[in-house]
């Protein structure tokens, strides 16, 4: 890649990701699977997202209901707080917040592990223990993403829409019955099957871009540092467009 | 026992945007040989050795290994293949979140051998090795000269026929330098490996190599075995040789016309 233009190295950037999309996909399909590679992972992107992903989440809900209520107290609609809350964090904030924040936290890590263990020879290394790279670093990162990001969801939605109830109820003043009955009457199912279509989709750009980032990083720790800056940055791009194309796909 | 070739590469080609690194290179390995190869900083050994492990995808001709072209198989049974082949990396490349053992054992985990007796084989290498009770270690922990060690472990704890080494002194104090080469000769000697070693040491090509090729512009410049090394008189080999600055390999541009030489 060195010595082309930026034109040229561009294009073989945006390759890398159906490239590697597609060695994964050929490898889901046959045996050997690295079960325990897998659960680690899974560790690493669900559990311990689960703090920032939580306090993200409730913030989001606490906020929403303080603005939502303040709109609506212009044209006393008050009572519509609870299911604007409700619907806008089951079809977009919990799934977009939780999508940038574990694009800041997943998608740096996997950039940095996999680009550092390839500038130090490490995924090299793995070929030569006859184990395929691919396989037992890319594919349990892939499937750890696709799995736990939905699971993240389900729970920042359940914190989001207590945190909007809690402003609700003690600092607003609303009447407790209302305000849930209002939270789910109007919801209908796709509204939250949308919101984890969104995030089995967000896991998946995060967890390819991150890993196409860092494996195929060149250029000892400078490169490092750009994969993973690149990493965050277009996941957290993709996940925004990515959600105005699913959105406006859902919505036909 | 019969001279066999164990490894050998046929036209080998391979350039960097335009620039040739390899050109033609044919080399020949017998079972049991141990070969060095040696050349200056950028002559293309490190692109050689992963031409040969298909690292790098040569842009022509083909590796033999045990008399099967492996540049024809698919990644798969290449690396189905790959166990007969130890590799002792230039800085070690060791995984840094398994533990010492886990990197040791790594092959025979993956194989499916169960952890206690895995353990158990790691723990043997490692003693072999010099460096007992650090199975439990992280590798951030270690030392150079140990990860070098654990390196040789870790190549060496499956068994392979063929053991290929990038540079395996560099970096490493004279004592060090000489239990790496006791131990690479032991597994010559003991274990009837195959080896294929990048140095740039000529004091290990004396004590341990069979035979020495010399990489130069892309071509092997000269292919010696070990007694005549200090006899050869071409001239780019004895600049290597005698380490000099000067001679017919320009590493240096230079600055006055008709210097000292
Ligand atoms: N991935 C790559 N992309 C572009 N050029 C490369 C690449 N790898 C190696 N080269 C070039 O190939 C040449 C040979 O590199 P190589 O690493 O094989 O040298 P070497 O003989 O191992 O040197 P040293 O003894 O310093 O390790 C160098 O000039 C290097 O710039
Ligand atoms: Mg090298």
């Amino acid at each position: 890649m060195r010595g082309a233009t930026p034109i040229q190295s561009l294009l073989l950037r945006a390759g890398l990701y159906p490239m590697l999309f597609g060695q994964m996909i050929r490898r889901l399909l046959r045996p050997p699977f690295y079960l325990r590679e897998t659960l680690l992972q899974c560790e690493e992107v669900g559990v311990q997202s689960l703090p920032v992903v939580l306090l993200t989440a409730i913030f989001t809900g606490m906020v929403l209901a303080l603005q939502s209520y303040i709109a609506f107290h212009r044209f006393a609609a008050e009572s519509m707080t609870a299911t604007v809350v409700s619907m806008s964090i089951l079809r977009e904030l919990g799934p977009v917040l939780v999508g940038l924040m574990v694009a800041g936290r997943i998608g740096a890590a996997f950039a940095a592990e996999l680009g550092t263990m390839r500038v130090t020879e490490q995924i090299d290394a793995l070929w030569t223990l006859s184990t395929d790279p691919i396989r037992y670093l890319v594919v349990p990162r892939f499937l750890a993403a696709l799995l736990m990001l939905p699971l993240l969801v389900v729970l920042a939605d359940a914190v989001g829409i207590a945190g909007g109830y809690l402003v609700s109820i003690y600092m607003l003043d609303q009447n407790p019955t209302t305000y849930w009955n209002n939270t789910f009457l109007f919801l209908k199912q796709i509204d939250f099957y949308s919101g984890l279509l969104k995030a089995l989709v967000f896991g998946g750009i995060i967890s390819l871009v991150g890993c196409a980032e860092g494996f195929y990083c060149e250029g000892g720790a400078v490169g490092v540092g750009e994969a993973t800056t690149r990493a965050v940055v277009l996941s957290a791009m993709s996940i925004l467009v990515g959600d105005y194309l699913l959105t406006a796909w859902i919505f036909q | 026992m019969s001279k066999q070739v164990k490894i050998a590469t046929r036209g080998l080609c391979k350039s960097f945007a335009g620039r040739p690194v390899l050109d033609h290179i044919d080399l020949d390995i017998m079972t049991g040989e141990s070969h060095v190869i040696i050349g200056l900083s950028g002559a293309g050994k490190s692109v050689l050795l992963k031409c040969i492990l298909g690292l790098i995808r040569p842009d022509a001709g083909s590796v033999f290994v045990n008399g099967e072209n492996w540049c024809a198989l698919s990644a798969e049974a290449r690396l189905s293949r790959m166990r007969c082949i130890g590799v002792v990396f230039q800085g070690a490349a060791l995984f840094d979140s398994l533990p010492v053992w886990r990197n040791v054992a790594f092959v025979l985990l993956q194989q499916g051998m169960a952890e206690r007796q895995a353990r158990a084989r790691a723990e043997e290498v490692l003693d072999w090795v010099g460096l007992p009770n650090i199975a439990d270690k992280m590798p951030a922990e270690l030392s150079g000269g140990m990860k070098k060690r654990v390196g040789l472990a870790r190549a060496f704890c499956h068994r392979p026929e063929i053991i290929l080494y990038d540079e395996p002194l560099s970096g490493l104090d004279p004592v060090m330098s000489d239990v790496i080469i006791t131990l690479m000769t032991r597994l010559h000697e003991e274990h009837r490996v195959t080896s294929l070693t990048i140095a740039h040491n000529m004091n290990l090509v004396r004590k341990f190599a069979d035979r020495v090729s010399m990489l130069y512009n892309g071509k092997i410049h000269q292919q010696l075995p070990r007694d005549q090394v200090d006899q050869c008189q071409d001239p780019v080999f004895r600049q290597f040789v005698e380490g000099r600055a000067h001679g017919p390999m320009q590493v240096l541009t230079e600055k006055r016309k008709g210097g000292s030489r």
